[in-house]
């Protein structure tokens, strides 16, 4: 990867052209799908009861958004455009499918566990809006980091929502107890929908703090 | 970029192909691992129904090789029959389960049933697949639901086959407490039980 020059961008610095940084740290931090877009959430609040199935979604995410935005990148000067969200969803739909059949062959309990959630990954909106929004207009390598830097923007705030739910909700971390004996009663509330509402409403409202008034000029 | 209607048909056509393949294949090579493994999981409900002791973290391969060593599985008229003979010194007795399937309120309910030697004694009972309505007729999958059959018996003093489930009333030796809110459930399940439970009485009769 590191001896190949992309040759079609112009004053190339790097990679990406001098622009891969500034996309990852917009789709992972500042433009956040998750916690700033409101994307995804329906299945944010759905598997993040447990740690690992958090972090097996977010990784599913990760292979889709950047494979599927590589492949849409590629294929944008060919795609007729009038069929070109059906061809999104065609190449999406492929990488979901490959990553749900390599679950139910490899990782059998988690295909369980995430039921039809993976299969969903299909119609998330964060997948579909990059191959949109950034893979229609932007070279394959670059479309590559944006994929993965939304994927990790989804990622991360997954594994910190499925992180506190399992620790409250069952007290315990990867499946081992941490929290438990007599001072300590998990709260089911928290594997519950409710608690993924709170947990994942708590989650926003912190990253929006911690991201201070920058994020409101970049509203206007 | 002009196209024209070939051309964008012509593209549809390549593409879906390419993706076709690409799934088509992935999905010859994960086939093995993906029957195993829904294989594995049938012998885990067998195995848990029968009250086998396997170890909770084996794989699918080790379960199998549990399921092949301890369960004999027999073909007997309609039914397939998963007997456990379990070893003279373990105390405990032989096992014999029977799975049951049909329709529930929302979707189909398949479950195992596992009798005493007697054949007439519950030993056990579980629902492998149910999609009823989380919290209401859901609870069948629950263990307390589930554990009220176990000693129950399939035929009662009378010499009747067939299971009650009802709430209220006097407690028999074939009878069972219903779940509250969860009527329409219940009664299919009764149904589907009492299908299984005459096929077996007729099956151990004979």
């Amino acid at each position: 990867m590191a001896n190949s020059q992309p040759p079609l961008v112009p004053c190339s610095k790097g990679l990406c052209g001098g622009k891969g940084l500034l996309t990852l740290k917009e789709g992972a931090w500042s433009n956040n799908p998750l916690a700033i877009q409101m994307l995804g959430i329906c299945s944010a609040l759905a598997v993040t009861n447990r740690l690992e199935s958090s972090l097996v979604m977010g990784a599913a995410l990760i292979f889709v958004s950047a494979c599927s935005n590589l492949f849409v990148s590629l294929l944008r000067k060919h795609t007729p455009h009038r069929i070109r969200m059906i061809a999104e969803v065609a190449i999406i739909a492929t990488f979901v499918i490959l990553f749900d059949q390599f679950l139910k062959a490899f990782y059998w309990d988690m295909s369980k566990q995430l039921g039809p959630y993976v299969g969903l990954i299909i119609t998330n909106c964060i997948v579909m809006g990059r191959a949109e929004a950034f893979a229609l207009q932007n070279p394959p390598l670059l479309s590559v980091v944006d994929g993965v830097a939304n994927g990790l923007g989804y990622a991360v705030i997954l594994a910190i929502i499925g992180f506190f739910r399992e620790l409250f909700g069952t007290g315990q971390f990867f499946g081992c107890v941490v929290l438990g004996g007599e001072w300590y009663t998990p709260n089911q509330l928290m594997i519950l929908a409710p608690g993924a509402f709170f947990a994942l409403g708590i989650v926003i409202a912190i990253f929006n703090a911690l991201r201070g008034p920058q994020g409101e000029e970049n509203k206007k | 970029m002009k196209q024209g209607s070939f051309y964008t048909l012509g593209y549809a056509g390549a593409l879906g192909s390419v993706c076709a393949l690409l799934l088509t294949a992935a999905s010859s090579f994960t086939a093995p691992y993906r029957l195993a493994n829904a294989d594995a999981e049938m012998k885990r409900n067998i195995l848990d129904v029968l009250g086998v002791r396997y170890s909770p973290d084996a794989s699918s391969r080790q379960l199998l090789e549990v399921f092949a060593a301890k369960v004999k599985q027999e073909d007997s008229g309609e039914l397939t029959l998963y007997r456990y003979i379990p070893p003279a010194d373990s105390g405990e007795v032989e096992t014999v389960a029977v799975a049951f399937a049909g329709p529930g309120l929302w979707g189909p309910i398949k479950g195992l049933i596992a009798l005493g030697p007697d054949a007439e004694t519950i030993r056990g009972l579980t629902f492998y697949e149910q999609e009823e309505t989380p919290g209401l007729g859901g609870e069948i999958a629950s263990q307390s639901f589930r554990e009220q059959f176990e000693g129950k018996k399939i035929v009662d003093e009378a010499g009747n086959v067939g299971i009650i489930i009802k709430s209220g009333g006097q407690s028999a030796i074939n009878k069972v407490d219903a779940i509250t809110g969860a009527t329409m459930t219940c009664d299919k399940v009764e149904v589907i039980l009492n299908e299984a439970v005459r096929k077996i009485v007729k099956e151990f009769k004979k």
